[in-house]
């Protein structure tokens, strides 16, 4: 007898209960998105039977996943969607802005060579007009600014050869924003995790994980860059036996559930040992391998803002929970909301009044609740919220590490 | 991580009763997977709206004549009244203002017309005490153009077999239309959204002060609110006539609010809210449970002294049925369900239902029952206890909120 019959289409498994819709932010903004459930399993149902059934207004969609965690049934609707633009997008070669906004890594490079330029010029007015007309990249938008040392350099340079003196060990996925444009945020885990008694240690070799390669149609080198990382990362986890920590929730969800879900590069064997360093560290203190040690005049208030891919990974309580160890730290949590950037869709000039208004409900909290700095674990929020409120954003990994007492947390974990 | 208490399921009975639990001061937290069932309710809570068929009036008296199985009567029933009592005021405290008492039963009007028992009904919904004492006698139902999911004139039929005079007036405002270019997202909760600036608020209020006219009362679709209710009480200030809204088909705004209400509170509460998390396994040690993993906290599962199960029943996925069974798909906990899968449902989809009575088995104090013996730490609350047929008794939201009321007064006196 015939036990079990379920359909290999997962948008089967929706009950068009239309839960998906009432969270979906680029629908409450904009009537030219067709929303989740239409977008998603509804649209899926027809672009089977023909594939010139694909609107182009998917491409609207944030790929936020918010419509994945409201989802009752289960239904992975936002890889539905973003499977569809793929499809959708074949044969079509991107457009230059999209190429020049998803290199983030080639980009990267090129600017931390003339970083001070780089800096200076894409502040101008004039060059901020020439992008907005020529690139289509909105003009309000301020890129983020460019290190002139980059975080690998600093690493070899300053923290490699201390690293292999201590008793355990993780490899470090730095991502593209803490390689080029925030080397500090992986100075501050190096600093933690040293303190805690981890040497940290880089990947053979990686490549920048591609979320924004995906986000911009550019599927073809997301995955020869997926690979290259995929290979790294297992070498790291299979044969070094290090876990892989990140600091940046995006890259950690596209490295984990992205990969196998969108890309087809399976990662599905080193999934549990790559991990971000909150939920790393959170788990050392809770089963007491490791101690922190704050200091006692640290005083700060910071609101916590879980970013739409932290809270589909699930894992916002592990920052939360180490934030709240920290005595001197006022910390407010925020309702979730979409901050609306996304990535690199808010740049683009046709999505910067979406962007801005998705995000005008996450502002308005952040200025209700009175605090000095915003904290949270994506570095594209970080730039969002800075941007539109004025306020300082900081990853936990940072907060952390700024309020660590380093000599005390040496001492009481048995280091001299 | 270890908790004080660990509720699988965030709807109406988890958050009720992690909240109970946080206010005095217990590290609680809920894994809710997905959105809950609140999203369908349509602003009003039930004690007890019929027994075979008939209405119920005096919801406190007739429970007593509610079989043995039956959730309130595990709970007692001389403790009824007061836990009533204290859900109402759990509501008020976290921002939903609701009317209504225990003792006797008002009327709720469905999207369809149809006025049904309830015990509590949001402040700012229609709600009718006495049906020989309507409250306005002339209406003015608000109408919105191109809102196919409102069936209007059953509405208003319904509201006139009731004794009403209904005027449909039919009405749009740039906010309203503008939703109309994507047919699919003209609904509830996408109107809420784009109706909360004073702005969009007053043309509104200006479209039903010049065409409701002489009538008694407006009335207008639940789309407003979604948040919280200041939107409503806005319109209503800026609303010559008095202003009451009316059930939605869902998802249902007045559900949204009371969930996103209820979820706000248990975090200000310090409670911690697993969204789009689920329980898949747990471990027990003797007649305890030990811990809960979850899909994604994975290999570093909640350890607690307490867990609810408040996981919903079929379609919360609470409750599972193959073709040989039904079955609680994370313990897998003693059901109270036919074994014969023929006695499952009956022909006529409006006939009673066995399977909606189905459930997990609890022993008196709703403790849940693993090869018939309870396992001592964990409760079931809410829709996936057995004894009780939501539809056809109106005990639905009662059942949640007394039974979670019930248990967190246990967990809290057997500490």
């Amino acid at each position: 007898m015939q036990i079990c019959n379920l359909s290999e289409n997962n948008f089967e498994q929706c009950t068009k209960c239309s839960i998906c819709t009432t969270v979906c932010p680029v629908a409450a903004v904009t009537t030219d998105y067709p929303g989740p459930k239409q977008a998603g399993p509804d649209g899926e149902r027809y672009r089977l039977k023909d594939p010139a059934y694909y609107d182009k207004m998917l491409k609207l969609c944030l790929n936020c996943k918010r419509c994945e965690v409201a989802c009752p049934s289960g239904v992975h609707i936002a890889d539905i969607i973003q499977k569809a633009r793929m499809q959708a997008s074949a044969g079509h070669r991107a457009k230059l802005r999209d190429t020049v906004l998803a290199n983030t890594d080639l980009v990267g490079t090129m600017a931390n060579l003339v970083a001070p330029i780089a800096n200076f010029t894409v502040g101008l007015k004039p060059t901020k007009l020439v992008m907005d007309s020529v690139m289509a990249i909105d003009k309000h938008r301020t890129f983020p600014a460019y290190s002139r040392q980059k975080f690998t350099t600093w690493y070899k340079r300053n923290a490699a050869k201390q690293q292999d003196a201590f008793a355990n060990h993780v490899s470090y996925f730095h991502g593209c924003y803490v390689n080029f444009n925030f080397p500090k945020l992986g100075q501050d885990l190096v600093k933690l995790m040293n303190a805690v008694g981890y040497g940290v240690h880089l990947l053979d070799k990686e490549q920048c994980c591609g979320v924004a390669l995906i986000a911009n149609g550019l599927y073809k080198q997301a995955k020869r860059q997926a690979k290259t990382n995929a290979a790294s990362i297992r070498k790291s986890v299979d044969i070094d036996h290090r876990t892989v920590l990140t600091t940046s929730s995006s890259c950690t969800f596209n490295l984990r559930d992205e990969y196998p879900a969108v890309l087809d590069v399976d990662t599905t064997d080193v999934r549990d040992n790559i991990m971000l360093a909150t939920r790393f560290i959170y788990r050392l203190v809770d089963e007491r391998e490791i101690k922190l040690v704050f200091k006692q005049d640290y005083k700060r208030r910071m609101a916590y803002h879980t970013a739409c891919h932290m809270q589909r990974m699930g894992w916002q309580l592990y920052s939360i929970e180490l934030l709240r160890m920290i005595p001197g730290l006022d910390l407010q949590l925020l309702e979730q909301d979409c901050c609306g950037i996304s990535g690199t869709y808010g740049f683009k000039k046709e999505n910067y009044e979406n962007s801005q208004a998705i995000g005008s409900i996450l502002f308005k909290h952040i200025a209700d609740a009175q605090v000095e700095a915003v904290t949270t674990d994506c570095e594209t929020c970080k730039w969002q919220i800075e941007m539109s409120t004025g306020l300082p954003v900081e990853n936990p990994i940072s907060v952390l590490a700024d309020a660590l007492d380093v000599e005390a947390t040496r001492a009481a974990n048995g280091l001299k | 991580m270890r908790m004080d208490t660990v509720i699988m399921g965030g709807g109406l009975s988890g958050l009720t009763c992690g909240i109970a639990l946080a206010k005095r001061g217990q590290r609680v937290a809920i894994v809710a997977s997905g959105q809950s069932t609140l999203l369908f309710n349509g602003g009003s809570m039930e004690l007890l709206g019929s027994i075979d068929g008939k209405a119920v009036t005096a919801p406190l008296e007739a429970i007593a004549t509610l079989p043995q199985n039956h959730p309130y009567r595990k709970i007692g029933d001389d403790r009824i009244a007061a836990l009533a009592d204290e859900a109402k005021q759990l509501l008020a405290d976290a921002g939903i203002n609701m009317e209504g008492n225990a003792a006797a039963n008002h009327w709720r009007i469905t999207p369809i017309g149809v006025a049904k028992p309830a015990w509590l009904t949001l402040s700012d919904h229609l709600r009718i005490d006495d049906l020989e004492k309507l409250p306005a006698k002339r209406l003015a139902l608000m109408a919105i153009r191109g809102y196919l999911d409102h069936p209007n004139s059953m509405l208003a039929q319904g509201l006139r077999d009731l004794g009403f005079d209904v005027d449909v007036i039919e009405f749009t405002t740039d906010e309203i239309s503008s939703l109309r270019r994507s047919p699919t997202e003209m609904r509830a909760t996408s109107l809420a959204k784009r109706l909360i600036s004073d702005h969009a608020l007053q043309r509104i209020a200006d479209q039903i002060n010049e065409l409701a006219g002489d009538a008694d009362m407006a009335l207008l679709p639940s789309v407003l609110g979604q948040n919280n209710e200041e939107t409503v009480k806005t319109l209503q200030s800026m609303v010559k006539v008095p202003l009451r809204l009316v059930a939605t088909l869902p998802p249902s705004v007045a559900g949204s609010r009371m969930q996103a209400s209820l979820r706000h509170y248990f975090m200000m509460l310090g409670g911690t809210y697993l969204m789009g998390d689920t329980a898949v396994s747990g471990e027990m040690e003797g007649d305890k449970l030990l811990k809960v993993s979850t899909a994604k906290l994975a290999d570093m599962p909640l350890r607690a002294d307490n867990f609810v199960m408040a996981t919903g029943s079929f379609i919360s996925r609470g409750l599972k049925a193959d073709y040989r069974r039904v079955y609680e798909p994370v313990l897998d906990l003693d059901v109270d369900a036919d074994s014969d899968r023929e006695q499952w449902t009956q022909f006529g989809v409006l006939d009673q239902q066995a399977y909606m009575s189905y459930g997990v088995a609890t022993d008196e104090r709703l403790r849940c029952l693993k090869n018939g013996k309870p396992v001592t730490n964990l409760h079931a609350i809410g829709s996936i206890l057995s004894g009780h047929d939501a539809i056809k008794a109106g005990d639905g939201t009662g059942v949640s909120l007394l039974t979670a009321l019930a248990v967190a007064k246990d967990i809290l006196a057997n500490k």
